[in-house]
């Protein structure tokens, strides 16, 4: 919650000095950061998703990677919506405030959900894989 | 061609259809449907129709695929696999080639993608655009056709849906005379999914109710918004048990509320009949409301219908998933 | 051709769900043509709608009493008609859920060869 309310008070900020070039700058530079960081998230949970042995391990790589990624990228479409907008007003701010309420809703919801699938792999027994390689 | 992406997505969609009936597993097969419905919502935010992608992620990714596990929880998963019958299925693959050469045939007589002179863009569609903001105030020209335009056809789908629902309770109600299973009435004991559901409902319905009211102004309205209240209520059954939910709300008046809900869209469209207009004609209630003229009596009235249509689409997920989880006993849950 | 891909893509969906619907025997993955072959319908009128550089049919609030140029917005008839269709699909697809869990409870299974065994059996 308290991360919400910082972010809010960044965006007033940002919003006071936003054709300022080199707050442009930063703005550009986090953006890029934080897309391309959330790409790279994504691309390792599909390889973890694709490759790991069994159930859990490949929910561990989903559940994990899945949420960091979405949320690097939602956070990467709120500020994008505030830099690119022309003028500044409360619609511009209020659709970048309601992307960060789905950052907050996937924060709770995705690794519930992870939660809930691995109990019921769980529940049903399936046998966690085990690496015969090293104890033989 | 729109857009590039949208090409790759259609070919991504085809792939995802085929898998979804290769497979031989239901489960698994109904999980990829509903990537296929995503996929399906992807293209149509692409085209510009975010209120039909907007249904399409909530009923046709979310809800549907939920009642595909509801029967299939209960029932069985798995396919048996003949192999002597594939003479029928080629004998109906040719017959199926033959149909789509047809219709190819006729691919010629359409309009090219995208062309905005195109037969179907020019007409009818055209005054919409033109004229509904001066007429209705409303800037969301899909509501605005939605609710006052093409109302008519709007209160007959929704009283569908209604029909659908009592249809469905009809046919796996049961007469209450078998015994109930004493261990099947059991409460979710898992504390994490039991407080973050309990966390996110009402945020869930806040969200609905937003959609239903501002759908005059963004995507939106009482067909999206019902479904979202509607999955607000099957969460609740799913993370607690079926008894905490009914509770909330019963089954008698799930099913009083879906009739509310179309009486509130039919006589909501009659009272014009009785002040000397005709059925659906919104702007005779200019004379009803006060301070209203007639051109946001028409704006008023678009948001009492939807909230007509939510209530009866909220009922009616909510009374599909109830019948169908609980094979109509209303007793136990996934 | 490649300027009606999205005609291409419609008959082939369509074919398809038409295919599953008449050859498939597990009841389950016939409802699961019919939904296919539905949204096969939708992408044919949603695809016909859309104008190549338009926007969404929402009006931006600066452009509210300029005169409007119809070209700009997609065509908000086609998704209409295509939302409420939505809506309704779900509906009938609950319906026909309903009628496979019927049908399970009474034979057990949900292949069609194994049902119209059971009927021949009944009769006999």
């Amino acid at each position: 919650m308290a991360i919400n309310v910082l972010a809010v008070i960044l965006f007033a900020i940002i919003s006071q000095t936003i054709h300022h070039p080199t707050v442009q700058l930063i703005l550009n530079i986090l953006i890029m950061a934080s897309l391309g960081l959330g790409l790279f998230f994504f691309f390792a949970t599909s390889v973890g998703v694709l490759r790991f042995p069994d159930f859990f391990t490949r929910l561990h790589a989903a559940g994990k990677g899945d949420t960091l990624s979405t949320i690097l990228i939602l956070l990467a479409c709120s500020l994008f919506s505030l830099k690119s907008a022309k003028t500044l007003d409360q619609t511009t701010i209020l659709a970048a405030i309601k992307i960060l309420l789905i950052i907050n809703f996937i924060f709770i919801g995705s690794p519930t959900a992870t939660h809930a699938l691995i109990e019921a792999g769980y529940n049903s027994e399936i046998d966690p894989w085990e690496n015969n390689a090293t104890r033989n | 061609m729109l857009l590039g992406i949208e090409t790759l997505l259609l070919i991504l969609v085809l792939i995802l259809a085929v898998v979804s009936l290769w497979i031989r597993d239901l489960m698994s097969s109904v999980v990829v449907f509903g990537a296929y419905s995503f996929l399906m919502c992807l293209i149509w935010t692409g085209m510009g129709a975010v209120d039909v992608a907007f249904t399409e992620a909530a009923v046709g990714a979310g809800v549907s695929t939920v009642f595909f596990v509801a029967v299939l929880f209960n029932t069985t998963r798995r396919i048996q696999f003949n192999p002597l019958d594939l003479s029928a299925k080629i004998f109906s693959a040719i017959l199926c080639i033959g149909t789509g050469y047809l219709l190819m045939l006729g691919l010629s007589d359409l309009p090219s993608w995208g062309d905005p002179q195109a037969l179907v863009n020019t007409n009818v569609s055209k005054y919409y655009i033109e004229s509904a903001y001066k007429q209705t105030k409303v800037p969301n020209l899909v509501t605005a056709v939605l609710a006052d335009y093409r109302a008519f056809d709007t209160m007959f789908e929704t009283c569908v849906v209604f029909i659908a629902v009592l249809g469905i309770f009809m046919l796996l109600k049961k007469d209450g005379r078998e015994p109930l299973k004493e261990t099947s009435a059991k409460a979710n004991d898992n504390l994490i999914i039991r407080v973050a559901s309990r966390f996110m409902v009402p945020f869930i319905q806040l969200f609905g109710l937003y959609v239903v009211a501002h759908g005059h102004y963004s995507p939106g309205g009482g067909f999206q918004g019902g479904v979202i209240l509607g999955a607000s209520l099957i969460l609740v059954a799913m993370a607690f048990n079926i008894e905490f939910v009914k509770q909330l709300l019963s089954i008698k008046r799930m099913l009083l509320l879906a009739v509310i809900g179309v009486i509130i869209f039919a006589g909501w469209g009659l009272v014009p009949v009785f002040l000397g207009q005709s059925f659906l004609d919104y702007s005779a209630w200019a004379a009803l409301l006060p301070g209203t003229g007639e051109i946001m009596a028409r704006s008023h009235s678009m948001l009492a219908v939807e909230i007509g249509v939510a209530i009866t689409v909220m009922c009616g997920m909510y009374g599909i998933y109830m019948s169908l989880v609980s094979d109509g006993r209303f007793d136990k849950g996934l | 051709m490649i300027l009606k891909f999205n005609y291409v893509i419609m008959i082939i969906l369509m074919m398809l769900g038409l295919w599953a619907m008449i050859a498939k025997k597990n009841i389950i993955k016939k409802l699961i043509g019919m939904a296919i072959f539905q949204t096969g319908i939708i992408l044919f009128y949603i695809s016909m709608g859309a104008k190549s550089g338009s926007n969404i049919p929402i009006l931006d609030y600066y452009d509210r009493y300029k005169p409007i140029d119809a070209a700009q917005y997609a065509n908000p008839l086609t998704q209409i008609l295509m939302l409420t269709a939505i809506v309704v699909g779900v509906a009938t697809l609950g319906l026909g859920l309903t009628l496979a869990r019927k049908i399970y409870d009474d034979y057990k299974t949900f292949n069609e060869d194994e049902i119209l065994q059971e009927i021949k059996n009944e009769h006999d």
